[in-house]
């Protein structure tokens, strides 16, 4: 007996210290499905040892002292909270996934949730699109824009653009579109596209005959033609990636990299509809 | 003062009138009452739809008004208001955002009519619309929706006042007729019912009226065609009865009128004999009167020869005695003083009793005697009708009387009762004519019954059965040839009833017979009031025969 009482005291004992010793502190906004998602791919893929602290489950989290406490060698941060939270310090570097409008400043790299405009590009290839409608908040999506016509400018597809500065005006500049364009190109830009106005972009598709490319399932449903969504396991895995090369001892790449992998999915009663190129999609 | 009467002209009281007054008046009732309930049910079923037809525009025009009341798109909202405001019965359109300010309006009507429907349906955005963010985290649709705004709606009802007046004229005349076409319906049949019913009446009241051979023409195998029948049949059983009765009537004429024929014929029996009886008086008063004067002579003459006989025979006894024996007329004297004394003695004799005889007929035929409450000894009765009978005695008939002692007075007429004593036993005495019969006559009082009764008895031939039941009738007898009349039994069986009495024939054939006469006794009080009866002679021994 005296010999387990021992046992156990000196487990007791250790076991803080053995708690403590982790390397990557993934940092997450709140429990949500998208997000447990990416962080079981990046588990899955990271070598080192993790520990997760979930921000909603705080009322106010003192991240300074943990890291000073506890040493990561890794900040992983995901959701916007989380982001905006990790790059308050600036002892450990930070990665980031699944932020969709936090800006990553200074030396923080990650996976974004944009697909390289080039994906999109192409669909509108396959689909014979010349004109492409956008609406965006330069605010929110000026930089990823400006890459997309680019892009657009080297595979000779036209991208009308059309600045919206708050919701309310969507369904104004979509009414400007009106017959000057082949297909609209539907941004997770949140001003452009807000709860109020998302029919607009599928009624206006419906009366102009033009397809509407989008970024997540649920607008097919809507009377989208064709959706490009990332994978978020996949990004969890692509940051795990990057992560193991800071372990590794390089600093974080500046700046965040598109996800890998894109699914394409379309709605095939709206494809027929619109006559699109049957080769769209799948 | 007057009194003042709701008067009904004749027709409305009549079935007829009565039962078209209440089919007609419940067929309003009912079809008022339906067109009611139709108005009522079609003019809330109106005035839903409306409701619901508003209900709907306000919805479409939310669903349309839902981005550009996002965008803030006031052209649009007018473009929309006013298409909704298009319709008729759209009095106004607004639509306002969250925050209630009026982003779009249009009003057709100022004026306000009485009943107005207010139509009031939010705006809300599409349920289950992502934000792009959570959309890119996969976050499953939601359902709650987001109100930004209002549309109202103010429906005019005045187009349901319109076809409420429409839909009362249209029920109402419709109603009206459905009223009459019914109305006339109803009059035809009720008119062939009650055309039935009357035919009924005035076969009833006919028949009623005695025209028995009336029939109700009615036929058909209904109610009143089968009344109808049993109306006929009842007239023709009636019909019937009354022939029967009027043969039972003319039965009972002629039985009443063969009555009367009997009853005259009586009266003139009655006639007959008190005729007969009244000349019998006479003719016996008028001989009694003849006899009387010789009689009386002779009796004169017999009392003289009496005397004078008295006064000579003492001389002719000295005669005798000086002279001696000598003859008169041829016969010796002392033989002759003995007839003479003797002959003198029954001229004188004989004479008072031709005069009894005399007096006796003549009271039988002349009595009056017809007064009925007069003190009658019954013994006194039979004696007299004896001595009336005694010329007719017969050698071969013996008469044995037998008087009862202490028979108490009857009141009654002396002479009837001797009439019919002398007729009960001339009676017996003839039943035994041509030889030698007994005729036993005696009288008692029984004392139980409180009767005086007579019996006259004889051995005689009898009476048949056939006799027998024709014994009191008059004119009826078996001895028309000898003389009868076959009035006797008949008057006195008259003459016993009236005395309050019987008179019975008991025979036995070829035995006898016996006749009974039967008479109540006078209670004493009434007998001791009545006066005696006059002319009564009393009981001579001289006809008593053997
Ligand atoms: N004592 C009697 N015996 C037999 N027959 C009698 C006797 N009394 C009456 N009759 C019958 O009754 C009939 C009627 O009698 P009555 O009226 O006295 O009429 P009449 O003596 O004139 O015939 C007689 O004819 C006779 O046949
Ligand atoms: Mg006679």
């Amino acid at each position: 007996m005296s010999l387990l009482k021992l046992l156990l005291l000196v487990l007791f004992t250790l076991t803080p210290t053995l708690a403590l010793a982790y390397d990557v502190l993934l940092l997450q906004s709140m429990h949500d499905k998208g997000y447990d998602e990416a962080v079981r791919g990046f588990k899955r893929d990271c070598r080192g040892s993790v520990r997760r602290i979930v921000l909603a489950d705080y009322a106010e989290l003192d991240l300074t002292r943990i890291t000073r406490e506890e040493h990561p060698k890794l900040i992983v941060a995901v959701g916007d909270r989380a982001l905006e939270l990790a790059q308050k310090q600036h002892a450990t570097p930070v990665l980031y996934m699944m932020a969709l409008n936090a800006k990553p400043r200074g030396a923080v790299g990650g996976v974004s949730m944009l697909l390289d405009p080039g994906r999109y590009l192409s669909v509108f290839g396959e689909m014979g699109a010349e004109r492409v409608g956008v609406l965006y908040d330069p605010a929110r999506s000026g930089g990823y824009v400006k890459r997309a016509v680019a892009a657009a400018a080297r595979c000779g597809v036209k991208l009308v653009l059309r600045e919206v500065h708050a919701p309310k005006e969507t369904p104004a500049m979509l009414a400007s579109l009106k017959g000057k364009v082949n297909a609209l190109w539907m941004l997770p830009d949140t001003t452009a596209v807000s709860p109020g106005s998302t029919e607009a972009y599928f009624l206006f598709s419906q009366a102009e005959r033009v397809p509407v490319v989008t970024f997540a399932d649920v607008y097919l449903s809507m009377g989208g033609a064709v959706a490009l969504t990332i994978d978020r396991y996949d990004i969890g895995r692509q940051v795990a990636e990057l992560a193991q090369r800071v372990l590794d001892g390089n600093p974080p790449e500046e700046g965040g990299e598109p996800p890998r992998r894109a699914i394409t999915r379309s709605n095939d009663s709206v494809v027929r509809q619109l006559k699109l190129n049957g080769a769209v999609g799948h | 003062m007057r009194r003042r009467k709701l008067r009904l002209p004749p027709y409305a009281k009549s079935f007829r009138f009565r039962l078209y007054l209440i089919f007609t008046v419940t067929i309003a009732l009912l079809t008022a009452a339906f067109v009611t309930f139709y108005v009522l049910t079609e003019l809330n079923a109106f005035r839903s739809n409306m409701e619901r037809e508003g209900k709907l525009l306000a919805t479409v025009l939310a669903q349309n008004a839902r981005l550009p009341l996002f965008a803030e798109n006031r052209e649009a909202l007018d473009i929309l208001a006013d298409g909704t405001a298009r319709y008729p019965s759209v009095l106004s359109v607004s639509i306002v955002d969250r925050e209630g300010r009026l982003l779009a309006q249009q009003v057709k009507s100022q004026t306000v009519p009485g009943d107005v429907i207010d139509m009031r349906v939010p705006v809300s955005s599409p349920s289950g619309v992502l934000s792009p963010e959570s959309a890119l985290l996969g976050q499953p649709q939601g359902n709650e929706q987001r109100v930004i705004g209002e549309v109202r709606l103010k429906l005019d009802t005045s187009a349901a006042r319109e076809r409420l007046v429409a839909l009362v004229a249209a029920s109402l005349a419709i109603g009206i007729l459905f009223w009459i076409l019914v109305s006339l319906l109803c009059y035809q049949i009720l008119k062939r019912v009650t055309n039935s019913f009357n035919l009924l009446l005035g076969g009833i009241e006919k028949i009623g009226n005695g025209t028995l051979s009336a029939r109700v023409g009615l036929d058909g195998d209904d109610e009143l065609g089968r009344a109808a029948n049993a109306i006929n049949a009842m007239a023709a059983s009636l019909e019937l009865r009354e022939l029967e009765n009027q043969a039972l009537q003319d039965e009972l004429l002629r039985a009443m009128r063969l009555e009367v024929q009997e009853e005259k014929k009586q009266v003139m029996a009655r006639l007959i004999q008190t005729n007969k009886m009244t000349s019998l008086g006479l003719l016996l008063s008028s001989m009694a009167h003849e006899i009387n004067n010789p009689n009386a002579s002779i009796r004169f003459s017999g009392h003289m020869i009496g005397k004078m006989l008295a006064d000579a025979l003492p001389l002719l006894d000295g005669v005798w005695q000086e002279e001696g024996e000598f003859y008169l007329g041829g016969v010796p004297y002392q033989k002759a003083r003995l007839v003479l004394t003797e002959n003198a003695g029954k001229i004188v004799e004989n004479s008072e009793r031709i005069a009894q005889v005399v007096q006796g007929l003549r009271d039988y035929g002349v009595g009056g005697g017809g007064q009925l409450r007069q003190r009658l000894e019954i013994n006194g009765a039979v004696s007299a009708a004896l001595s009336v009978l005694a010329c007719q005695m017969k050698r071969d008939v013996q008469l044995h009387t037998s008087l009862g002692t202490s028979i108490p007075a009857v009141a009654g007429s002396q002479q009837q009762i001797e009439q019919v004593l002398i007729n009960l036993i001339l009676n017996a005495m003839q039943s035994c004519a041509g030889r030698s019969g007994e005729v036993h006559l005696s009288t008692r009082h029984d004392v139980a019954k409180g009767e005086v009764v007579v019996e006259v008895r004889d051995n005689g031939v009898g009476i048949t059965p056939e006799t027998k039941e024709r014994l009191f009738e008059p004119f009826f007898s078996t001895k028309l040839e000898l003389g009868g009349s076959g009035l006797g039994l008949y008057i006195s069986q008259f003459i016993v009833s009236e005395h309050g009495g019987r008179l019975q024939l008991d025979s036995t054939l070829g035995k006898g017979t016996v006749a009974t006469v039967v008479l109540p006794v006078a209670p004493a009080s009434v007998v001791g009031m009545l006066p005696a009866q006059l002319g009564q002679h009393a009981a001579d021994p001289l006809h008593e025969v053997g």
